[in-house]
């Protein structure tokens, strides 16, 4: 989703939100991700104002009052943290972990594939629901590399194994990832 | 259900959770080279670069942690420089580049509002003006709202563009005319 973007292109405007919408934002992301509670003073202080930077076929990012995009929303999500975001906090989305030979594809933009999620390198989170929003893991590393959306429940990844398991919405080095890197103006 | 059950589901989450005796957020050490926590560097299809990045600003990350001189890695290496990767990263190092050597400029843009319109000045910071005092001056010289609005942008209410281009040489005698870039309306 994010493999080509750029701040200049993609972006088409920042908002500075009303503290009554932020305050609705803040709930939203609470409710989403109840382990996010006690950090979120951390992510989006109360005291300073965040942005909506709005983008192209309806893309909408959340930057803190510094201008470091921290969350993201996307067509078909609800606003989902960055991998910079989630690298700080990894616990607050349920976590997929492939196989080895999965990562390469996965870093040049790539769905992830049901056989990469059940091999014996992988672990497979069970009953998570489809279309929810996961951290993709990876086999002997720490920190997560793509964050997707379920096609298909664990369990059907299990039983089918065949296919799109996860569809990919953001990884490591792509657009948003560099996009993220550095504060926006 | 009991009630111990209800307890447990108030939390509707398949997430994890924080693990506990870690203090959070995590502190994660990112490759100046590929951008990528250093655990990844195998895979950026510049493992030498990386090395060498790794070796100069972060030894004791090399320790065993990352970027194995295994053979098979330096196949894969090669693999990834054919395929579409090698050239995406020389992109972006090119792009990046760019940014970097960003002139020294100021720029004034008028946005409409509605029926009324601000004024927006960007790079007053690459000239070292203190946005926070820069933007209480013209507030008070233009007699409107002002504020700043990013790591280097200043928004003030009302089009006040020409008075700016008068004022700004006036009152910071190293932004010269030259250096303010009229940019004209933004279209919305």
């Amino acid at each position: 989703m994010f493999k080509k973007f750029d701040e200049k292109e993609d972006v088409t405007g920042a908002t500075q939100l009303k503290s009554s919408v932020q305050k609705g934002i803040r709930k939203k992301l609470i409710e989403n991700y109840p382990y996010l509670e006690p950090h979120l003073e951390e992510i989006l202080p109360k005291k300073e104002n965040f942005k909506v930077i709005k983008c192209k076929d309806h893309i909408e990012l959340l930057a803190d009052h510094l201008g470091v995009v921290r969350f993201v929303k996307t067509r078909n999500t609800d606003y989902i943290p960055t991998l910079r975001t989630l690298h700080k906090y990894p616990f607050i989305l349920p976590h997929q972990q492939v196989d080895k030979g999965a990562i390469k594809f996965i870093l040049n933009g790539s769905s992830i594939m049901c056989p990469g999620l059940t091999s014996p390198g992988a672990k497979l989170t069970p009953q998570v629901p489809k279309d929810t929003v996961v951290a993709v893991m990876a086999e002997g590393k720490d920190h997560a590399l793509a964050i997707g959306l379920m096609s298909m429940s664990s369990e059907e990844i299990q039983s089918i194994n065949k296919g799109n398991g996860i569809e990919s919405l953001h990884y490591l080095n792509d657009g948003l990832w560099h996009l993220a890197e550095k504060p926006l103006n | 259900m009991t009630s111990e059950y209800g307890e447990t589901a108030v939390i509707q989450s398949l997430a994890p959770g924080p693990t506990e005796g870690v203090s959070y957020p995590l502190k994660v050490f990112y490759c100046g080279q590929c951008s990528m926590p250093t655990e990844y560097c195998d895979y950026s299809g510049q493992t030498d670069l990386c090395r060498a990045w790794a070796t100069q600003n972060a030894p004791e990350l090399l320790e065993g942690l990352e970027i194995s001189e295994e053979p098979a890695e330096g196949d894969e290496k090669k693999k990834q420089k054919r395929g579409g990767k090698g050239s995406k990263t020389g992109a972006a190092a090119a792009a990046g580049g760019k940014k970097k050597s960003g002139p020294k400029k100021v720029t004034l843009q008028r946005e409409p509002r509605g029926k009324k319109s601000v004024t927006v000045i960007k790079g007053l910071a690459t000239f070292d003006i203190e946005l926070k005092v820069a933007s209480k001056l013209f507030a008070q010289k233009f007699a409107c709202g002002s504020s700043v609005t990013g790591a280097d942008e200043i928004v003030i209410q009302g089009d006040v563009k020409d008075d700016l281009l008068d004022f700004i040489p006036e009152k910071w005698p190293q932004v010269t005319d030259e250096l303010i870039d009229d940019l004209g309306d933004k279209k919305r």
